[in-house]
C-alpha cells in the first residue's frame, strides 16, 4: 500500500465529509491505519459475504449437516467487525439478536438471523422452516456490504473498536451465553480478539511512540488470552465447544479480558480522539 | 431539619468547596419549604447530614465488625485471579489503598476528558466517606496451592459445609475474598464497589454479591435501652448480641487473642461467617401470631422474652426446664441457651435484611444476610446453628448460600497493608 494517503481517501470512500472536518478529528498520522482498516473490514466482510452464501444455501437445501459445521466459522467473520457492523443497528439486529433480545423468545417475528437459525439447526436440529430466514440473512449480509462500502470511517469509532469488542467477550463470552443452542461460543470469542488485536496493530507505532509500556501490557495479555484459546483449538482449525472450557480456564480468561477492555478504553484518549 | 442543621448543611458545602453556586442553592434552602415560596424539585437529593462520618481505616483491628452497624449492607466474595504471591501482594497493596480514601473521601482525580474518569461519580467530584467501612476477609480456598499460604492458614477455617436444612446454590456460595461493605446509603457502598472493581480488573472476580439494609429508627428516649432492628419476619433481631462497646468482652468472643492456637500473624483477626437466609415470608405471614412468637422465643410487638415486657430482658431459663415459657426447641433458646458452658459459643451478628425480586411461583425472594463474627468458628457460629438444626424455625427458612472467611488483623499505620502480616507469615523477607 503505497498510494499517498489522500488518493486512498477518495479511493476508500473516506472523504464524504469535508477534509477539514475530517481533519479536524483525525490527525494526518492516523489517516494511514485508518484506511488500513477500512482494507481490513472490507476483505472479512468478503469473506463473511461469501461463506454466508454458503451457509445459507445449506440450510435452503436442507443440509444439516452441513449447515451446522459451516456456522461458526461463517460467524468468526462477522464478530471480527462488530464495531463498523453494529454502527447500523437494524442490520445488526436482523443479522445478530441474540434470543434473550426478544420478549417474545424464539417466537418473536423480529427474531432473524444468524441465532435463530442457530435454535432451529441445532436445538430443534432441523432446516425445515428456514428458507425465509435464510434469504433475509443472506440479504442483510449483501446489504451490510455495500452499506459499509460507502461508510467514512469515524476515526473515534475504529479506535474505540477495540474497546468495544472487548466489552463483547467480557459481556457474554465468557458466560458462553453467545452461541447458547451450538456452543461455539469460542470462535466468536477468536473473533472478538482477533478483530481488537487487528486495531491495536495498526494503531502500534502511534501507541508506542505515546506510551511503550502499555502496548508490552496490552500485548501480554493479548498473548495470555490467545494462549489458552489455542488449547482449545481442533484439527480442523475450528474449535471445541465451550462446554469443554475448563473452569479454571474460564477463569484465568478473565483476569486478561478485564484488562485488556480497562485498558482499551483509553486508547482514543491516548491518541487524542474526541 | 432544624435551622441549625440547615446552616451547618450550608457550611459544609461551602467547606467542600462548592463555590458560590452551592452558596446560592444553599441559602435558598434555608426558608421553610411549608412557605411556599421557595421552589422544591421532587427529585432534590434527600438530605442527610451524615454523609462526612467516617471512620479510620487504620487499627488494631478492622472496622466493620464492632463499628455500630448503618443502615446499608453487601458482602460481596471474589475469585482471586493473582496467579503468584507478587501479584497477591499487588492485590492487597491496591485494596489497602482504595480502601484507605474509600473510607476517608475526597476530591477525585481529574483526568483528560477524552480519557474514561477514574471514578464512576457516582458520589460527585468529592468523595463523601458517608460512615463507610470495608472489611477485608480471606476464604480458605486462598490457602490452597497457588500462594503457598497453606501453612499459615487459621486452624478453624475451613470451606463452609451445608447443613441439613441449606439448599446451597453452588453460584452464591465460598470464594477466595470477601467484603463487607457497610454504609449510611446503599450508594455509597456501590460505589466503593465499583471503584474496587475498577482499579483490579486482573485479580478480582466477582464470584456472588448479597446486599441488604436495616430500617433505621428514632433514637431512644433518654434512659430507655436502644432496640434492636426488625428482621424480614417482623422481630427484633439481634436482641442477645453481646455489647460491642465491652473490649473485655470482644476480645472473648470475637478477636483471635494473641498467643492462642491460631497462627500468630492471625492475631486480632475473626472469623466471619456469612449466610444469604431466605424467609418465606408468605407463609410465615400466614402463620398465627402466637406460634411466630413460639416459634422465635419472644413477643413480636417489644421483643421482650416470653412473659417479659421489654427487649433487654434476660430469659431465665432455670424458673422454665420444661419450656412451658420458652418452648425447649424455640429459636432464641436453642442458638442461646444461656448456659455457664454455652457462653464459649457466643457469637457478634451484624445481619442485614435482602429483598431480591421474586421466585418463579411469584413468591417474594427475600430474607437475611446473615454475618457474624467470632475468634472460634467451631465454638460460635458451628456450634450455634449445630443446636438449630431441626428447630421448628426451618419451616419458614432456607439458608442458599454464604461462606466463611478470615477477617484479616487490623492495619496499623501507613506503612502497613492489609493481609501483610498473612504474607510475611508465609515469607518473611516480605517487608511493608
Amino acid at each position: 500500500m503505497k498510494k499517498s494517503p489522500l488518493a486512498l481517501l477518495v479511493a476508500l470512500g473516506l472523504l464524504h465529509a469535508p477534509l477539514s472536518a475530517f481533519a479536524a478529528t483525525a490527525p494526518l498520522d492516523l489517516v494511514g491505519p485508518i484506511s488500513d482498516y477500512k482494507i481490513y473490514v472490507t476483505e472479512q466482510l468478503d469473506g463473511f459475504a461469501s461463506h454466508t452464501q454458503q451457509f445459507t444455501d445449506a440450510v435452503k437445501k436442507g443440509d444439516l449437516a452441513t449447515a451446522q459445521k459451516l456456522y461458526a466459522p461463517t460467524r468468526v467473520y462477522y464478530e471480527s467487525i462488530e464495531p463498523i457492523a453494529e454502527l447500523f443497528s437494524d442490520l445488526d439486529a436482523s443479522i445478530d439478536s441474540r434470543v434473550n433480545d426478544h420478549e417474545k423468545g424464539v417466537k418473536a417475528e423480529d427474531f432473524t438471523g444468524f441465532h435463530r437459525i442457530e435454535y432451529s439447526l441445532f436445538s430443534e436440529k432441523t432446516t425445515e422452516g428456514l428458507g425465509d430466514l435464510a434469504d433475509g440473512l443472506n440479504n442483510n449480509v449483501k446489504d451490510l456490504q455495500t452499506r459499509v462500502a460507502g461508510l467514512t470511517f469515524p476515526p473515534e469509532k475504529v479506535v474505540g473498536g477495540a474497546a468495544t469488542l472487548l466489552e463483547e467477550v467480557a459481556a457474554t463470552k465468557i458466560s458462553g451465553e453467545e452461541d447458547r443452542y451450538s456452543h461455539t461460543d469460542l470462535y466468536d470469542f477468536q473473533g472478538n480478539i482477533d478483530g481488537a488485536k487487528k486495531i491495536v496493530d495498526l494503531f502500534r507505532p502511534q501507541l508506542e511512540k505515546q506510551d511503550k509500556a502499555f502496548v508490552a501490557k496490552v500485548d501480554k495479555n493479548f498473548a495470555s488470552v490467545n494462549t489458552i484459546l489455542a488449547k482449545y483449538k481442533t484439527a480442523g482449525g475450528g474449535f471445541e465447544t465451550y462446554d469443554k472450557v475448563k473452569e479454571n480456564d474460564r477463569k484465568a480468561l478473565v483476569g486478561p479480558v478485564n484488562t485488556l477492555a480497562e485498558d482499551l478504553s483509553t486508547l482514543r484518549g491516548k491518541l487524542g480522539l474526541n | 431539619m432544624n435551622d441549625l442543621d440547615q446552616i451547618n448543611a450550608q457550611r459544609r458545602r461551602v467547606l467542600l468547596g462548592m463555590g458560590a453556586a452551592g452558596v446560592a442553592l444553599a441559602g435558598s434552602t434555608l426558608s421553610c419549604p411549608a412557605m411556599a415560596a421557595s421552589p422544591a424539585q421532587v427529585t432534590e437529593a434527600p438530605n442527610s447530614d451524615k454523609t462526612q462520618d467516617r471512620h479510620d481505616f487504620h487499627g488494631q483491628h478492622q472496622t466493620g465488625i464492632v463499628t455500630p452497624r448503618p443502615a446499608c449492607g453487601m458482602l460481596v466474595s471474589f475469585d482471586v485471579l493473582a496467579t503468584d504471591r507478587e501479584d497477591l501482594e499487588r492485590l492487597f497493596r491496591t485494596l489497602n489503598q482504595r480502601i484507605a480514601f474509600l473510607m476517608t473521601g475526597g476530591p477525585v482525580a481529574q483526568v483528560d476528558p477524552k480519557f474514561p474518569p477514574m471514578d464512576s461519580g457516582i458520589l460527585g467530584p468529592v468523595v463523601t466517606p458517608d460512615n463507610l467501612t470495608i472489611t477485608v476477609s480471606v476464604g480458605e480456598s486462598l490457602f490452597d496451592e497457588r500462594f503457598g499460604l497453606a501453612s499459615a492458614k487459621p486452624k478453624r477455617l475451613i470451606r463452609m459445609v451445608g447443613f441439613p436444612n441449606d439448599a446451597l446454590q453452588p453460584e452464591l456460595c465460598h470464594g477466595d475474598l470477601s467484603l463487607q461493605f457497610c454504609a449510611n446509603t446503599a450508594d455509597t457502598n456501590i460505589h466503593a464497589l465499583r471503584d474496587i472493581v475498577k482499579n483490579l480488573p486482573d485479580l478480582l472476580l466477582v464470584r456472588w454479591k448479597q446486599e441488604g439494609s436495616v430500617p433505621p429508627q428514632a433514637p431512644a428516649k433518654p434512659g430507655t435501652p436502644a432496640q434492636s432492628a426488625r428482621n424480614f419476619l417482623g422481630f427484633r433481631d439481634g436482641s442477645a448480641n453481646p455489647d460491642s462497646n465491652d473490649k473485655k468482652a470482644m476480645e472473648q468472643i470475637v478477636w483471635v487473642q494473641p498467643g492462642s492456637d491460631e497462627p500468630a500473624w492471625a492475631a486480632n483477626g475473626s472469623y466471619q461467617a456469612v449466610r444469604i437466609i431466605r424467609n418465606l415470608v408468605e407463609r410465615w405471614d400466614r402463620t398465627p401470631l402466637q406460634e411466630q412468637e413460639s416459634i422465635l422465643g419472644r413477643v413480636k410487638s417489644t421483643g421482650a422474652p416470653i412473659g417479659g415486657s421489654h427487649e433487654s430482658q434476660v430469659p431465665d431459663y432455670a424458673k422454665d426446664p420444661h419450656g412451658k415459657l420458652t418452648k425447649m426447641d424455640a429459636h432464641i433458646r436453642l442458638a442461646n441457651p444461656r448456659t455457664a458452658a454455652t457462653q464459649a459459643n457466643l457469637i457478634l451478628r451484624r445481619p442485614f435484611n435482602y429483598s431480591n425480586g421474586v421466585s418463579k411461583n411469584g413468591q417474594l425472594e427475600m430474607g437475611l444476610l446473615f454475618i457474624c463474627y467470632q475468634a472460634d468458628l467451631h465454638n460460635g457460629f458451628i456450634t450455634v446453628q449445630t443446636r438449630l438444626n431441626g428447630e421448628p424455625l426451618e419451616e419458614y427458612l432456607k439458608p442458599i448460600g454464604g461462606g466463611y472467611f478470615f477477617t484479616l488483623p487490623g492495619v496499623i499505620g501507613d506503612k502497613d497493608f492489609i493481609g501483610r502480616s498473612l504474607l510475611d507469615a508465609t515469607q518473611p523477607k516480605t517487608t511493608a
